[in-house]
């Protein structure tokens, strides 16, 4: 199995503060890998170390091998879209595809022109006063355009209505059909991950809480609802993600391993039920106390 | 040529949901023998799903015979999918009116009887794969 | 790349060939003008008349009229001439400070920077490319600030080693600008954000000119000494020559300083009451003299050459820093 991306105890530090740490991962080939995770967690920073903006604090990150850091070889291999898409705002559509012919070795200008193109985008308007989707379709046509290998996305529908961010999801699935592009896309919204990835990683408070293939994950996880349990070992469950009591029943998010005691009614999970138990799992916990109320 | 919609509330995988539509295409002759289905890239463009949930899809629908896919092409149609005759259909319908007037003799509402339909086939099949899986794997 | 500089930046320098051509819309008329009066007043005559050892008092009195008259008509003028010494900090504000830190502001680094480009040649061709043109502005106004302000130093008297005088022609503004841009681009480097690396463009230009101009310069070179009897000295002792004074007093025989600051002369001798002796000579004694320290006139172009060389220099390491430091930018 080819890996497109690959790191190793890979940490970023501002400051004091982690804003990614202990991160190791292995992105295959040919995968349209969706990258979770609440704002803040460490979504962007994880991006910007893969395609070398910033340098690592702690541990190794390679792009096909290489370290992306100060070093313009790796370039030609990634097409990056930034969050909120940033484009030199008084360029035409149609001068940031000349850009990129002079920016880049490798430039399919047809190709974005076409796409520009199919999707009505006027060209000799300067791009910051396209809508929001707009941009965002220019910022993809442009980076597509590179031909890359790996297409790494950061937030790029975040800001955008439903149906730009439907018409953006649509053009991203119908051209990585075509070029077998590798994608990492970050996102907060986990509808539009379920449909679009077969891979995930989710990412909390700075750390990887769980990565790996969208159907090896929902194959392994189960919602568990029986008598109340107090944390011994239950038969065929592997851990316990995320447990919730009331004063009689257990509702349990689990990983599994085998056959589950009879005594627990056992549900499939959706990615969006795995995913919130993991993310709610890494919550930092508020106490009453903090807000100073009557617990 | 057919297409495809999802269901964004259903709980049903989207391979699955592509399958089954396929499936009931075939059933109520809409697909025959010898027509196209969507490319992939069409599917994956117009529903914003990965293309691999698609070709997972036609994969599995091909191991089971139904569509064959030509490289270069597209995915073809092999053969479609008729349930049993419609006689034996008629004689499983009578079967099944006869026991709903005894469910109702009994007492059962309509909530009643879909419940105990559904739990009774959920279990059968679950029996019937526990049966069968040692043997496949002897 | 060039393209994508060009490109970029062709309206910050439609804005500055605009500016230049108000600026010489106005200069040009006004330096014309200038010319023309000092020519009819044969001002160029009556300096040679004024500076001579012994003037003659017949055509004193109408040339300092005549200077006066300059004066009076045309020192409002140099004002304009401040306007000049801020075009370098104008330069490095808005031409230097935003190179990278807009860049990182508007996060269209992250664009350019994932190109197929590394960032560094990136950082090359543009401070490059901005310093030249910077270079390019600051040759035309500086010669053009020379040929304007000749008038207003010879009708004035005005040394030309003076603060302001010496600052803004020949060859200094060129340096000036040139390390503007790029002390703005090392601190749009340093602290992308365009507020910061103004404020730092802003403070560090008017500190390191005024720290240079009030500290160093006097020293480039080793001041010289001498000393001009106060017997027989008419007018400014000096004062025609060009010299830069840095300092200057009254000793006496000795060589003991009595009058920190000042020079005397005797004055006409028709002035004073007959048989009477120099005044100044009756106050400090016989011997006393004029002492001054300064630097001779003809060090004028070294003296700028020197000044250039150091902010040229200054702004290579500052160039130097921000390449270097471009790879860390976030």
């Amino acid at each position: 199995m080819d890996v497109a991306l690959e790191t190793e105890q890979l940490g970023k530090r501002y400051g004091k503060r982690w804003a990614l740490q202990d991160c190791s991962l292995r992105l295959p080939t040919g995968r349209i890998v969706g990258l979770v995770g609440p704002n803040g967690a460490g979504k962007s920073t994880l991006l910007h170390l893969a395609v070398g903006l910033l340098r690592p604090d702690a541990g190794e990150v390679r792009l096909f091998g290489r370290s992306p850091y100060d070093n313009p070889a790796v370039l030609p291999d990634i097409g990056f879209v930034a969050q909120d898409t940033p484009l030199y705002r008084d360029f035409t559509a149609a001068e940031l595809v000349q850009l990129g012919g002079r920016m880049n070795r490798r430039w399919d200008a047809a190709l974005a022109r076409e796409r520009l193109a199919q999707l009505g985008i006027p060209p000799k308007l300067p791009v910051g006063r396209l809508s929001g989707g707009q941009r965002a379709q220019v910022a993809l046509a442009l980076a597509l355009a590179k031909r890359p290998r790996l297409l790494l996305l950061d937030e790029p529908v975040a800001s955008l209505d439903p149906l730009a961010r439907r018409e953006f999801l649509q053009s991203l699935m119908g051209s990585v059909t075509d070029s077998g592009t590798t994608v990492l896309l970050s996102s907060h919204l986990l509808a539009d991950l379920e449909r679009t990835c077969d891979h995930l990683v989710v990412l909390h408070s700075s750390r990887v809480r769980l990565a790996g293939a969208v159907d090896d994950l929902v194959d392994a996880h189960r919602q568990l609802v029986g008598p109340r349990h107090i944390g011994e070992p239950i038969a065929g469950v592997g851990t316990v993600v995320r447990a919730r009591h009331t004063d009689r029943q257990s509702t349990l998010l689990a990983r599994i391993d085998g056959v589950v005691d009879p005594e627990w009614t056992v549900h499939d999970v959706t990615l969006e039920d795995v995913i919130l138990g993991y993310l709610a799992d890494g919550e930092t916990t508020v106490t009453r106390t903090d807000w100073e109320v009557p617990a | 040529m057919i297409e495809f919609v999802l269901d964004a509330r259903s709980k049903v995988n989207t391979y699955v949901q592509l399958i089954q539509q396929v499936k009931q295409a075939l059933r109520v002759g809409l697909l025959v023998p010898g027509d196209q289905l969507p490319k992939v890239r069409d599917v994956a463009q117009s529903l914003a799903i990965n293309p691999n949930t698609v070709l997972k899809a036609y994969r599995e629908l091909e191991i089971e015979g139904l569509v064959e896919g030509r490289p270069g092409v597209g995915t073809f149609v092999r053969r479609t999918l008729g349930g049993p005759p419609v006689a034996d259909q008629a004689e499983l319908r009578a079967d099944l009116v006869a026991w709903l007037g005894r469910a109702r003799a009994a007492g059962l509402s309509p909530e009643d009887v879909i419940a105990l339909v559904e739990t009774t086939l959920r279990a059968t099949l679950a029996a019937e794969a526990v049966r069968t899986q040692p043997a496949s794997a002897g | 790349m060039i393209w994508l500089t060009w490109r970029q930046h062709r309206r910050q320098a439609l804005f500055t060939l605009v500016a230049l051509l108000a600026l010489a819309a106005l200069m040009i008329p006004t330096g014309l003008m200038m010319r023309a009066s000092y020519a009819d007043k044969g001002l160029a005559e009556c300096l040679r008349v004024l500076n001579a050892v012994q003037p003659d008092p017949g055509r004193a009195g109408p040339c300092s009229r005549a200077l006066n008259q300059f004066a009076d008509q045309f020192n409002s003028m140099s004002l304009l001439g401040v306007l000049f010494l801020v075009l370098p900090l104008i330069v490095g504000l808005f031409w230097g400070a935003p190179l990278v830190a807009r860049e990182v502001e508007q996060g269209t680094h992250r664009f350019a920077w994932t190109q197929g480009i590394g960032r560094r040649q990136w950082a090359l061709v543009k401070f490059g490319f901005v310093a030249v043109v910077a270079v390019l502005v600051a040759v035309v106004y500086g010669l053009g600030m020379s040929w304007w302000v000749a008038p207003l130093t010879g009708a004035a008297q005005q040394n030309r080693f003076d603060v302001f005088f010496f600052d803004m022609q020949g060859v200094t503004p060129i340096g000036y600008t040139l390390f503007a841009v790029a002390l703005g681009i090392c601190a749009g480097v340093y602290w992308p954000r365009m507020m910061p690396a103004m404020a730092v463009t802003l403070g560090g230009f008017i500190g390191l000119r005024i720290l240079l101009t009030v500290l160093a310069r006097p020293h480039y070179l080793p001041l010289e000494t001498r000393a001009i009897p106060i017997e027989g000295t008419i007018g400014e002792p000096g004062g025609a020559s060009g010299d830069w004074i840095i300092d200057k007093g009254i000793r006496d025989a000795g060589g003991t300083m009595v009058l920190p600051g000042a020079q005397a002369a005797c004055g006409a001798e028709s002035a004073r009451p007959a048989g009477g002796r120099c005044p100044p000579l009756e106050e400090f004694g016989e011997g006393a003299y004029n002492w001054q320290l300064f630097q001779p006139a003809d060090r004028f172009w070294l003296f700028q050459g020197i000044e250039s060389g150091i902010f040229v220099a200054l702004a290579a390491v500052l160039l130097y820093l921000a390449v270097r430091r471009i790879r860390r930018v976030a």
